[in-house]
């Protein structure tokens, strides 16, 4: 039996490498990155409908097999939120990692105080 | 002019500005060693394409010096800020001053001019692997053309098309110049804001037009490929020594009399 989380999403993966191209220049390093964004992936409250609420834990969702690719149009609703979000997380580390680079040529390179 | 302006922008592969650089048998040892766009190189790429999208420039050419797998990924970085094609001149000599040295780089770029013609080159203002600073006013000397070096801000000048508005920042102020194309221009820290090369402008720029030439071609048209200057030795600078702590005022002078010498 599959299940719609042993599959995993073109977008979701599109945005892991995203991650692991930002993570290689984050000042914190790439294990770091890895670990965190590993968690958050997984986290089932990121998308709720994906899974099934079952005498009070999460079950996710069972898959045709002769389906090649099909999920639920509210979880698929959820998981584009999740990824937009995700991806607006990427920006933000963009942006760490331009500050500190920024931050470390002006302290080097900038104008000294006579 | 600016309608046709060609831009000429060099990037250079250097150590990454957060290595902690480890010196070993008098050479620093580049193996295993995260490289990456000298950042001030970088700054000179936003600004040629910033010139680009504000409609002062037509093309810009992105020109690296590297070795074949190292040098792509530069010049790679590069068209994904948002150059239109690169120049990737191969070589297994380091390009950290210790073997391409600055002459060099200068008579490529001087042979890159002639064929390409480019109003306006644009450099980073320094390596931070070598801290030359000389690729720029070296490049302006072979080709007898204007420079301005540690440029903080860039405009179009008031005479006309083919002119350039400046602010040069030196230590003792900063300089507003007019400069008349074509010319050198060398990149301060102040002159923008790089943009980052995320992962879908990696994959596009993928498809970009690269031209691979081996640097013995250069060699053989009459560039000096020999570095004339010998790097004698390389040490780390020397660590801090631990503090003292001071009993009292009395203390702290007669160390700072005695010991430090500056009273």
């Amino acid at each position: 039996q599959r299940t719609n989380i042993s599959i995993m999403h073109p977008l979701v993966r599109d945005l892991y490498k995203r991650v692991i191209w930002v993570g290689k220049d984050y000042p914190q390093g790439l294990d770091y990155v890895r670990d965190k964004w590993k968690k958050a992936l997984r986290n089932p409250h990121n998308c709720p409908s994906c899974y099934n609420q079952h005498n009070g834990s999460v079950v996710p969702i069972v898959v045709d097999d002769d389906a090649s690719y099909k999920i639920p149009t509210d979880c698929e609703r959820e998981l584009r939120k999740a990824v937009g979000k995700g991806r607006h997380m990427v920006r933000e580390m963009e942006g760490i990692i331009q500050l500190k680079k920024y931050r470390t040529m002006n302290k080097r390179y900038g104008k000294k105080k006579r | 002019i600016f309608q046709k302006m060609k831009i000429l922008v060099g990037v250079k592969r250097v150590v990454d500005y957060a290595v902690r650089v480890r010196v070993a048998n008098n050479t620093i040892d580049l193996s295993n060693i995260k490289m990456s766009l000298n950042p001030f190189c970088e700054i000179a790429v936003e600004q040629a394409v910033r010139m680009k999208e504000s409609k002062m420039a037509s093309e810009v050419i992105a020109v690296n010096i590297g070795p074949a797998k190292g040098g792509t990924e530069t010049l790679r970085t590069a068209l994904a800020m948002g150059c239109d094609r690169g120049i990737h001149i191969t070589t297994e000599q380091r390009t950290d001053f210790l073997e391409v040295q600055p002459r060099t780089v200068s008579q490529i770029f001087k042979s890159l001019v002639d064929e390409e013609e480019p109003s306006l080159v644009l450099l980073g203002k320094q390596g931070i692997d070598s801290d030359c600073g000389q690729v720029g006013p070296m490049l302006a000397g072979l080709l007898n053309w204007p420079q301005v070096t540690f440029a903080a801000s860039l405009e179009q000048g008031d005479d006309g098309d083919s002119t350039l508005k400046l602010d040069r920042e030196t230590d003792s102020g900063t300089e507003q110049l007019q400069v008349q194309l074509p010319s050198v221009v060398t990149c301060d820290l102040r002159l923008n804001e790089p943009r980052y090369a995320t992962l879908p402008n990696i994959m596009k720029a993928k498809k970009k037009k690269v031209d691979v030439r081996d640097i013995s071609t250069f060699g053989d048209a009459g560039v000096d490929l020999e570095p004339h200057l010998q790097v004698l030795e390389i040490t780390e600078p020397p660590s801090r020594q631990a503090g003292i702590v001071v009993q009292d005022v009395d203390e702290l002078v007669s160390k700072l009399k005695d010991e430090a010498k500056v009273i």
